[in-house]
C-alpha cells in the first residue's frame, strides 16, 4: 500500500511539475518569439534595447526577466540592463531551437531560460523598402527568475510528502485498531484457554460476541476439551476402580490375619489361614499383572512374535490348571479341535487369551455344566469359540462383558475372587494380535466368546 | 448381641464372622444381597454390617427397604467406595456408620460396640447393676471387685441382660439377640445358660441379681417398683 501511495504521489508530482514548467516555458517562449519578431522588423540595436525594455515581461519586478541577443560572430547585440556585466547562457550552433535550460546566476538564484536561433530579415521601415542586407542568424536567450517556480515545486513536494506520511500514519493507526478489534475475540479465547487448569477440565470457552469466523475455532476447542474431559474421567474412573478392586482383597487379607492373631491357635488353623491368604495374594497378583498388561497394550508396548501354534495343544495346555476344580464340580470339558489346525500368532499372548477365557468359563459354568471349545478354519483365518453353560446374563449385559471391572453380579461365584479384568484383557489382546473377540448369548443359557484369529495364516499340515 | 454380616467377598466374610463370633457376638452371615434382606427382615439384629456392592441386591437398596419398613437395626456400611459422596449417600439413606475397606478389625469391633451402646441408650461402656460391674469394651465382669470368669456365651447373655437392666427380657428377645440363626441350640438353651450365669454371679449371702419373672422372662437387678 505504501508503494502504491509513493507511486501515486510521484505521478501527481510529475504531472503538476510538467504543467508548471509548461506554463513557465510557454511564457518564456512567447516573450522570446515576441523579441524575435521585433528584431525581425527592426535591427537597430538601441531602439531594440529600449523597445524590449518597454515590454511588460521585463518590467515586472516579481518576475524578473532578462534577455540577451547575439548577432553573428557571437557579438552581443543587446542585453537587459539589469544583467549588467553578467552574460546569459547562449544556445549552441547545433542545438535544436528553441531549447530550455536551468541554471543559477552568480547570486545563486535559479533561472530558467529559453535559447532561440532565428534569422532576422530587415522589414519595411515606414513604408520604405528595407536596406539591402543579407539575412543574419541571431541568437536570443530569454531568462526568468524561477525562484517562485522552484519554491512552488518544493511546496508541492512537501505537501505530497506530508500527505503521504499522514495517510500512512492514519492507515497504520486504523489498521492497528481494526486488527485489535478483529482479534479481540481471539484474545478473549486465549485468556480463557490460559485460565483452564489441568485439574479442572469442566471449563468451556464461552464467547458471547464471537464473530462467525471464529465460532468454529471455539466450537472445535470446546469439542477438544469435551473429549479430553471424557478421557480424563474415564482415566479417573479406571483408577478408582483399580483402587476399589485392590481394597477388597486387601481388606480380606488384613481381616483374616488380624482375626487369626486375636488369640493363639493350633497349627492346622494357621495353615488354613496362610493358604487362604496365599490364594488372595495370587488373585491380587493376577489382577496386577492384568493391569500392567492392559497398560502396556494401551501404550503399544508389547512386542509380538509369530509362532506356529497348534491350536489343539494350546487349548489342552491352557485347560490343565482348571481341569481338577472343574471335575470336582462335575463340569464336562469338550474340545473338538482337529490335530492339524495351526495358526501363526504370538504364543504367549494367545495363551493368555485362551487361559483367561477358560478361567472365566470354569468359574461361571453351573455345577454339572459343560464347556465346549470348537475351532474352524475358513479362507485363511481361524476362529476359536469357547462356550459354557450356566449363563444368566441378559443381552444388554453381554454387551458390557468386555468393559474393565464389569462383572455379571448375579452370576458371581467364589466370593468375587475375580476382579473383572479378564475379558477386558482378552478383547484388547485380540485387537493387538490383529484379530477380534466377540461375545454372544446362545439359546439355553450358553455364553460363548468367539475369537477371530484374523489374518493369522492357517494351514493344514 | 446379634449381628448380621452381608459381604460377598468370601475371605472377608469368613474371617469377620469368625472374629466377631470369637468376640462373643452371635453372627449370621451371607454373601448375597437378597438373602441378606431376608435375614434382616426375619430377625431383629442389633447391628447389620453391610457391603454395598452385592450380588442379588445392592446394599443401598437393602437399607432403603429396611428403613421404609421401619426396622430400627443399626447399619454399618462396609465398602471399598470411599468418596465423600458415597459416604453421604449411605448415611443419608439411613445407615448409622461407614467404614472403608481395608480397615482394622479392632476398629470395626469398637464401632459395633458404639452402635450397640446407642441401641441400648447407654453412653457409658461401664455398666453397674448393684455391685456387679461389666466393662463392655474389654468384656470383663466383676462383683464386689472380684473378677468373674465367663465363657463368651455366658458373657453375651449377661451383657444383653445388663444393657436392659431393670427391664423384663423375654426368652424370645434373648433368643433373637444372643443366638445365631442356624445355631443348633434348642429353645431351652436360654434357661440352661441362665442357670450357668446364676451359679457364677449370684451369691448365697446376697439377694439374687438375675430374677425370673414368671411367664414373662428374666430381669437383671432389682424389680421395678
Amino acid at each position: 500500500m505504501l508503494l502504491l501511495l509513493a507511486a501515486l504521489s510521484l505521478i501527481v508530482y510529475g504531472t503538476i511539475r510538467r504543467a508548471l514548467f509548461a506554463q513557465f516555458d510557454a511564457g518564456l517562449e512567447s516573450t522570446a518569439q515576441l523579441i524575435a519578431a521585433v528584431i525581425g522588423q527592426d535591427v537597430d540595436e538601441v531602439e531594440l534595447g529600449l523597445e524590449v525594455q518597454q515590454m511588460p515581461e521585463f518590467r515586472d519586478i516579481t518576475h524578473e526577466a532578462y534577455f540577451q541577443l547575439w548577432g553573428p560572430d557571437e557579438v552581443v547585440w543587446a542585453k537587459s540592463p539589469t544583467l549588467r556585466t553578467e552574460d546569459l547562457w547562449r544556445i549552441g550552433d547545433n542545438a535544436a531551437s528553441p531549447v530550455f535550460t536551468d541554471w543559477h546566476d552568480r547570486g545563486g538564484r535559479p533561472l530558467r531560460a529559453i535559447g532561440l536561433r532565428f534569422v532576422a530579415r530587415p522589414a519595411d521601415k515606414d513604408g520604405k523598402p528595407p536596406p539591402k542586407m543579407s539575412p543574419t542568424t541571431m541568437r536570443l536567450t530569454v531568462a526568468r527568475d524561477a525562484t517562485e517556480l522552484h519554491s512552488q515545486l518544493r511546496f508541492l513536494q512537501w505537501l505530497l510528502l506530508m500527505a503521504s506520511a499522514g495517510v500512512t500514519a492514519l492507515s497504520l493507526f486504523i489498521a492497528a485498531v481494526v486488527v485489535r478489534h478483529g482479534l479481540a475475540p481471539l484474545t478473549a479465547i486465549a485468556a480463557q484457554i490460559e485460565a483452564i487448569r489441568a485439574d479442572d477440565l469442566t471449563a468451556r470457552i464461552e464467547a458471547r460476541h464471537t464473530p462467525s469466523e471464529i465460532a468454529p475455532i471455539k466450537d472445535r476447542l470446546n469439542d477438544l476439551l469435551q473429549r479430553l474431559q471424557a478421557s480424563f474421567q474415564r482415566e479417573q474412573r479406571f483408577t478408582a476402580d483399580v483402587a476399589h478392586e485392590l481394597r477388597t482383597p486387601l481388606a480380606g487379607l488384613r481381616s483374616t490375619m488380624e482375626v487369626t492373631l486375636l488369640r493363639s491357635r493350633e497349627s492346622r488353623e494357621y495353615q488354613t489361614v496362610l493358604s487362604d491368604c496365599l490364594g488372595i495374594v495370587q488373585n491380587m497378583q493376577t489382577m496386577v499383572n492384568n493391569l500392567l498388561m492392559l497398560a502396556r497394550l494401551e501404550a503399544h508396548q508389547i512386542t509380538l512374535r509369530r509362532d506356529r501354534i497348534l491350536l489343539a495343544d494350546l487349548v489342552d495346555t491352557c485347560w490343565r490348571p482348571f481341569a481338577e476344580p472343574a471335575r470336582q464340580r462335575q463340569i464336562t470339558f469338550e474340545s473338538t479341535l482337529s490335530d492339524d489346525l495351526t495358526c501363526l500368532c504370538d504364543l504367549d499372548n494367545l495363551s493368555m487369551v485362551v487361559s483367561n477365557l477358560l478361567a472365566n468359563a470354569s468359574e461361571y459354568t453351573d455345577n454339572g455344566g459343560r464347556i465346549r471349545v470348537v475351532a474352524q478354519a475358513t479362507a485363511g483365518h481361524a476362529e476359536l469359540t469357547i462356550a459354557n453353560t450356566g449363563c444368566s446374563l441378559t443381552q444388554e449385559q453381554i454387551a458390557q462383558v468386555f468393559d474393565c471391572f464389569w462383572r455379571g453380579d448375579s452370576s458371581r461365584r467364589d466370593g468375587g475372587l475375580h476382579c473383572g479384568l479378564g475379558l477386558a484383557l482378552v478383547q484388547r489382546l485380540m485387537t493387538a494380535l490383529g484379530g477380534s473377540a466377540t461375545a454372544e448369548l446362545q439359546a439355553g443359557g450358553i455364553f460363548a466368546v468367539r475369537l477371530d484369529l484374523g489374518p493369522c495364516a492357517t494351514e493344514r499340515r | 448381641m446379634r449381628l448380621l454380616l452381608v459381604e460377598d467377598y468370601r475371605p472377608l466374610r469368613e474371617s469377620l464372622t469368625k472374629g466377631l463370633r470369637e468376640t462373643g457376638f452371635a453372627v449370621d452371615s451371607t454373601g448375597d444381597g437378597a438373602e441378606g434382606l431376608w435375614y434382616a427382615r426375619s430377625n431383629d439384629y442389633d447391628v447389620i454390617i453391610l457391603d454395598l456392592m452385592l450380588p442379588g441386591l445392592d446394599g443401598l437398596s437393602i437399607i432403603k427397604k429396611l428403613r421404609a419398613e421401619g426396622r430400627q437395626s443399626h447399619v454399618l456400611i462396609l465398602t471399598a467406595k470411599d468418596t465423600v459422596d458415597d459416604r453421604i449417600t449411605g448415611l443419608d439413606l439411613g445407615a448409622d456408620d461407614y467404614m472403608v475397606k481395608p480397615f482394622a478389625f479392632q476398629e470395626l469391633l469398637a464401632r459395633v460396640r458404639a452402635l450397640l451402646r446407642r441401641s441400648y441408650r447407654t453412653k457409658n461402656p461401664l455398666l453397674e447393676v448393684g455391685d456387679l460391674r461389666i466393662d463392655l469394651a474389654v468384656q470383663r465382669v466383676w462383683r464386689d471387685g472380684a473378677e468373674i470368669g465367663l465363657t463368651p456365651r455366658e458373657y453375651a447373655l449377661l451383657e444383653y441382660l445388663a444393657v436392659r437392666a431393670g427391664q423384663v427380657v423375654s426368652r424370645t428377645d434373648i433368643w433373637e439377640h444372643v443366638y445365631e440363626f442356624n445355631s443348633s441350640a434348642s429353645s431351652n438353651v436360654v434357661d440352661v445358660y441362665i442357670g450357668y450365669l446364676r451359679k457364677k454371679i449370684d451369691r448365697p449371702d446376697r439377694s439374687p441379681l438375675i430374677n425370673t419373672i414368671r411367664g414373662r422372662g428374666y430381669m437383671l437387678g432389682a424389680e421395678p417398683c
